[in-house]
């Protein structure tokens, strides 16, 4: 009996990752996976979108449309700013990319690959420093203003379209400009790279201060949140940091706030300085094993291990240096996994200056590695500077 | 009754207008006009006595304009002159500080939040304005760029003084060094946080130590003050720029060029500074189509023994080239221009530009300077000789980097000392590097950075023995040497410069950084103090 139980039990293992493999590769042949960029174009800005194919060894991506955004972009901004932003569920519809240029942001039906629409804030709204990041719910979409500092709100409506409801104004501590946003459930949290971060309440639509603002563990070392992310459980919410080492911090949000962040060294640059510097970009991969980092001016991936109990942050390991960094990209921007389930398998990067990277990854637990596959970087030739990417299906937090 | 209202209102018109521009530099030359050279200040039976006023006005050009102002015994106004003295004598200079808010043309972005304390000197002074203290929109100070003269306030010190606008005028007062080379030197503001802004509203003259360089001698002599001028100099956005030769700005071919009239056939002695915030010039002279070759006979203030001929100078920001150029022929027109520069893969763009027309002439008007008498060498030892077969005592690597939140900005920059952390250099931050009278050290000082730097260090001369671990076949001394950008893989470049620490007069603590003002502001910039025996 205990025998057969034991067969059972193998034959279960066995058969049940099969089961779900063959599931993925049905669903995946069914429906594509596409990685979108914000062209963030100056003369015209397109959402290109591109069809992920190939097989895990072998990845590629493939050309398919630019969808005319109808606005402008800049050019650039901040790396840890998301320019693109759809709800975390593999059904959604919706895409939404800022145009920074001309301070709105386009609604795009996944589906027809249109767009739907323009929805601007307020007068008062302005992003051409340094771009507009988005984020979203159910119910909301954030749009947070790098030169004027204020986070507009709209509610969203049937058929992708936005409402604007209003802004707020955000104080950074230190002078900074707000970079970063997440959310999860009624938290928002922001950086403003200028060490400094916080977060809101967003349970009723237009932010309201958790009044928590705080520098964080690195300020003093001139290490500064850029990006943020949060856990699928809303505990904990991480921060890449522009840094010259790679740095992120670890806040907790358990309690409904920011708590102080624990700063984690996951790697030092060789000779101080080389493979390795300004981890401005960490994001989870889907099953929260691994933080993905961009080391954004040194043309480096790198991952790390990530406790979701803990919220302890270890070091993994680094890519070799991106194809064709400096001639002609030069900054690693935002990045995405290509799969919604495990480590993700394969990383897009963006690589500022018009390509994407694409980065496989294998994990055992304790050991990792990122290599960038045969014929990556791919052209984004729309794109004069590209620094954000989605996918979709996106991770399903 | 009406007539004293009308009286009023005028009267109020009045003043708010003068409030509104607040002080008033002279006039500056339109595009298209002949280019002479600054007023000449000679000093006169050993002594040079000027009194400058830094001002500032946001102009009709709709560029911030920071003028050195020089008055006459007439009255007559004139911008940034040309300081003339020769080895031995005393300068003595009042600088008044005049600048008044609004500091910045509207609509411009400010740097991050930027509060600077410049420190008290170990020893308190009699004049507060040598006693550091906070820097404000206002607040100035003066570097004599290249001179070998002591860090001491009121001499060529910039950490522990800081000028407030309203203060008293600020007496610098030292002496040329006796045995210090004939060439080319600078003045401009170095006020940590400040300088950017100034240097790049004009704030920058020309000093000339005098002396024989061999084969100048008779040659009709031009002296051009190479500046730049950002709409917003605050921003870390390379925005809209334009150079400016002797204050005129080199627009063409979108507005006329400034230009010169040259005498047919004669040769003439240049004297060129890069006094721009961040722009790398090539430097060329072409006649007709064909760039010409020129007679090199200094850099950065050092005569070259013997001189080098090139077609194409490289003069980083703040440093100077002083050549011999070749006489225009008949029926001929040239243009003098830069080349443009590759800063790299994240640097600034650094464009070529046409900086003037020549067209010849036969009746020229520009003369040599007047015989002064100063043509016998120097009573000393001629400063750094010898340098190249000292044994150095100390070898130290250093290296240029950066860290930025975004491709726009804004960075975080770095001069680090090898081993030590990288950090954003600040005006209490203590010595990177303590040394002492009488050492010789070698640098290397590699750029980690995707974009070129401009390694300076005060009060000396270093002499540049390698480039990229390359030995130079004939070291020279220069006082601002660029160093390429990273290309992202490889090795770093490099360059290898001795220093020379023998002269007791530099005892103190002074500074080393990157002469892209931006980035010297930003950060990257270190101490040394250097110990007497």
């Amino acid at each position: 009996m205990k025998k057969l139980f034991t067969l059972l039990l193998i034959l279960g293992i066995w058969i049940l990752p099969a089961t779900s493999h063959a599931a993925d590769k049905s669903k995946a042949s069914s429906s594509p996976i596409y990685v979108i960029t914000n062209d963030d174009g100056t003369m015209h800005s397109y959402a290109t979108f591109f069809v992920a194919g190939g097989t895990q060894n072998d990845p590629t991506l493939t050309f398919q449309q630019s969808v005319n955004t109808q606005g402008l972009g800049i050019g650039g901004g901040f790396f840890g700013t998301p320019r693109l932003t759809m709800l975390p569920n593999s059904s959604t519809q919706c895409l939404y990319v800022s145009d920074a240029g001309t301070g709105d942001v386009a609604a795009i039906n996944l589906s027809s690959k249109t767009l739907v629409g323009n929805f601007s804030g307020s007068i008062n709204d302005i992003g051409t420093s340094n771009g507009i990041g988005l984020a979203m719910n159910q119910n909301y979409l954030y749009a947070g203003y790098t030169l004027s500092n204020t986070i507009a709100t709209f509610s969203v409506g049937a058929g992708c379209t936005l409402s604007f409801l209003g802004d707020i104004t955000v104080t950074p501590l230190n002078g900074g400009w707000i970079a970063g946003m997440a959310l999860n459930g009624n938290i928002m949290v922001v950086t403003y790279i200028d060490g400094s971060i916080e977060s809101f309440n967003i349970a009723n639509g237009i932010p309201i201060p958790n009044n928590d603002e705080q520098n964080s563990a690195g300020f003093a070392q001139t290490y500064f949140p850029d990006s943020v992310d949060i856990t699928q459980d809303g505990h904990f919410a991480i921060f890449g940091d522009a840094a010259v080492p790679t740095i992120v911090e670890v806040s907790d949000l358990s309690s409904g706030k920011l708590a102080p962040t624990v700063m984690y060294l996951v790697s030092l640059p060789t000779n101080a300085i080389g493979p390795g510097v300004n981890s401005a970009t960490a994001r989870l991969s889907p099953d929260e094993s691994l933080l993905y980092i961009c080391n954004s001016q040194n043309g480096y991936v790198a991952a790390a291990f990530f406790n979701t109990s803990t919220g302890k942050v270890t070091p993994g390991c680094t890519s070799q240096l991106l194809n064709n960094f400096y001639n002609p990209w030069s900054y690693v921007g935002g990045l995405q996994t290509r799969d919604t389930t495990g480590t993700g398998n394969v990383l897009y990067v963006a690589e500022f200056g018009s390509s994407i990277g694409i980065v496989n990854v294998t994990s055992t637990g304790t050991a990792c590695t990122l290599t960038e596959v045969a014929g990556s970087p791919v052209a984004d030739n729309s794109s004069p500077g590209l620094l954000s990417i989605q996918v979709a299906p996106p991770r399903p937090f | 009754m009406m007539k004293s209202m009308l009286l009023v209102v005028i009267s109020v018109v009045v003043v708010a207008s003068v409030w509104a521009q607040g002080p008033v530099c002279p006039p500056r030359p339109m595009p298209g006009s002949l280019v002479v050279n600054p007023l000449d200040l000679y000093s006169q039976n050993g002594a040079l006595n000027v009194n400058l006023t830094l001002q500032n006005q946001f102009g009709s050009d709709q560029f911030e304009h920071y003028c050195y102002v020089y008055t006459d015994s007439m009255g007559n106004q004139t911008e940034a002159p040309t300081l003339r003295l020769n080895p031995g004598d005393q300068l003595n200079l009042n600088l008044t500080d005049n600048i008044q808010p609004p500091y910045f043309g509207p609509q411009k972005v400010q740097k991050p939040h930027m509060d600077m304390q410049f420190p008290p000197p170990p020893v308190k002074p009699t004049n507060p304005d040598c006693n550091g203290g906070m820097l404000m929109g206002g607040s100035t100070n003066m570097h004599f760029h290249g001179l070998n003269i002591p860090p001491v306030c009121g001499q060529d010190d910039v950490i522990y003084t800081l000028i407030q606008s309203g203060d008293p005028p600020f007496p610098y007062s030292f002496q040329i060094p006796s045995n210090d080379n004939p060439g080319m030197y600078w003045y401009h503001p170095h006020a940590h946080g400040n300088t950017t802004t100034q240097v790049d509203g004009g704030a920058a003259g020309a000093i000339f130590i005098e002396g024989t360089i061999n084969g100048t001698q008779g040659l009709p002599e031009r002296v051009f003050v190479i500046r730049q001028q950002f709409k917003n100099p605050n921003s870390w956005l390379p925005g809209p720029n334009q150079l400016t030769i002797n204050f005129q700005p080199a627009l063409f071919p979108d507005a006329p060029s400034p230009f010169i009239n040259m005498q047919y056939g004669q040769q003439e002695f240049w004297r060129v500074a890069n006094s721009s915030t961040q722009a790398f010039l090539t430097l060329q002279v072409i006649y007709g189509t064909t760039p010409q070759n020129v007679q090199v006979v200094a850099l950065d203030g050092v005569p070259l023994n013997p001189p080098i001929t090139e077609n194409q100078i490289l003069l980083a920001p703040a440093a100077r080239a002083e050549f011999i150029v070749p006489g225009l022929p008949s029926d001929e027109e040239g243009v003098f221009l830069t080349n443009g520069y590759n800063t790299g893969p994240v640097g600034n763009p650094n464009p070529p530009q046409q900086l003037l027309k020549m067209f010849g002439t036969t009746n020229s008007k520009v003369e040599p300077p007047p015989d002064r008498g100063s043509s016998k060498p120097p009573a000393e030892r001629q400063r750094f000789a010898g340098l190249l077969t000292q044994q150095p005592t100390t070898q130290r690597n250093l290296y240029f980097s950066e860290q930025t939140v975004g491709s726009n900005g804004p960075t975080q920059y770095f001069i680090t000392v090898a081993g030590q952390k990288p950090k954003v250099f600040s005006m209490d931050a203590p010595p990177a590097i303590t040394t002492q009278i009488g050492a010789v050290e070698d640098w290397t000082i590699e750029n980690h950075a995707g974009e070129a730097h401009a390694f300076h260090i005060h009060q000396l001369h270093f002499l540049l023995m390698d480039v990229n671990g390359q030995p130079v076949q004939n070291p020279e001394l220069y006082d601002t040497f660029t160093i390429p950008a990273w290309s992202g893989s490889g090795p770093y470049p490099s360059i290898t410069v001795r220093m020379d620490f023998r002269d007791p007069q530099i005892a103190g603590t002074f500074v080393f950084h990157c002469h892209i003002l931006d980035h010297e502001d930003g950060g990257m910039m270190q101490k040394i103090q250097v110990n007497p025996n």
